[in-house]
């Protein structure tokens, strides 16, 4: 197995915030701070998704679906079922949810917040969750590609990478 | 978001520009070496792709709300690579050790670095406005570039998918640091100073 850190696959998908992608290529998300980056695999197919996302709620707005867990949850949900996968044969990880710095007032608990929106919601999906890398305060990039498996690789900005 | 005509973008590099040469100077006279600074560029950019525009690299940055007149304006921060970093408090306390880890003395000191600079940049930008701006006291975060953006922008940008992205880059080859000075304004803080903008060209032509 390749055991280098998520940068080096040039090949990857890079998913932005907001931003989310399903299928079988290798993708990343780099930098996570208080956004979480929640993947969903479906190991029978070797079929996945990961969303970049932002805020708990969308409040309605329907332009970014990747940005906020509500939309997220049901974008990446609608176009796995296009390629065969269902709540039952998906399984769920999520990375980031840090919380970065206290001092300054308004976004403390941003973080955990995403986490609670999300986990709820996969609950309400029958969606169950595989693993989770989240809070701290240091930010982290993830990686992971569909065809290997359901096994992510995280590098935190220590520099410590680990598989989840 | 509003877009903006190409007279509004040159004000702002304009703005930017005034700012940033005052921030590059006071560094110079810290560091007594000289910095060189691209032009500033005012840019529009897509949540989605920040990542182009910053690193994950591990990184300090010192973080500054603009504050004053202003309610809720933005911020300010000056971001450098660890590495460029640890170089620039070595050159300021008379170290020479450039394969340690950050101390407290390096943390303070990159603090007032960063305050020194934020406060020449606002104070330039602000008397061209004919405003008051004051930087927050300074937070620094040590920690990818991209990741520590990006919590900033869950405030400036919940509502909206681009932000306007003031980025300067300050290079100093004597030392080989580099740092970058970005501006995250507010959504209405940019429709604030595009009008003042707005007046104060009106008043010269």
């Amino acid at each position: 197995m390749d055991r280098n850190p998520p940068r080096s696959d040039p090949r990857a998908i890079v998913i932005g915030i907001g931003d989310y992608y399903v299928g079988t290529e290798p993708m990343t998300s780099i930098g996570l701070g208080s956004c979480i980056g929640l993947i969903l695999h479906d190991t029978r197919l070797g079929i996945g998704g990961m969303a970049h996302i932002m805020l708990p709620e969308s409040g309605g707005k329907r332009d970014r679906p990747g940005k906020y867990a509500d939309t997220a949850v049901e974008i990446l949900l609608k176009d796995l079922s296009k390629k065969g996968c269902t709540p039952k044969t998906l399984q769920a990880k999520l990375v980031g949810g840090a919380q970065m710095f206290a001092n300054f007032s308004g976004n403390l608990s941003i973080g955990l917040r995403n986490v609670e929106a999300i986990r709820e919601l996969l609950k309400k999906n029958g969606i169950s969750v595989k693993g989770e890398d989240i809070g701290g305060t240091k930010g982290r990039t993830v990686y992971y590609c569909p065809a290997d498996g359901f096994e992510i690789r995280i590098r935190r900005a220590d520099g410590n990478c680990s598989e989840l | 978001m509003t877009v903006l005509t190409p007279a509004q973008l040159d004000a702002l590099s304009e703005l930017g520009n005034i700012g940033a040469s005052h921030a590059a100077t006071s560094l110079s006279q810290m560091l007594m070496g000289e910095i060189e600074m691209t032009v500033p560029s005012v840019e529009i950019v897509d949540l989605a792709d920040i990542y182009k525009h910053v690193t994950d690299e591990v990184s300090a940055l010192a973080i500054f709300e603009m504050q004053g007149e202003i309610e809720k304006a933005g911020y300010v921060i000056f971001l450098m690579p660890l590495h460029s970093a640890i170089r620039m408090t070595n050159t300021m306390l008379g170290m020479a050790d450039e394969d340690r880890e950050i101390n407290e003395m390096d943390e303070s000191a990159l603090n007032e670095i960063g305050n020194i600079m934020v406060s020449a940049f606002l104070d330039a930008t602000a008397e061209l406005l004919g405003v008051v701006m004051l930087p927050s006291p300074p937070v620094l975060v040590i920690d990818m570039g991209h990741a520590a953006i990006q919590q900033l922008l869950v405030e400036v940008a919940c509502d909206v998918n681009e932000v306007v992205f003031f980025h300067t880059k300050l290079v100093c080859d004597q030392y080989a640091i580099n740092g970058d000075l970005l501006m995250l304004p507010e959504i209405h803080t940019l429709s604030q100073i595009l009008e003042m903008m707005d007046k104060l060209l009106n008043a010269h032509s």
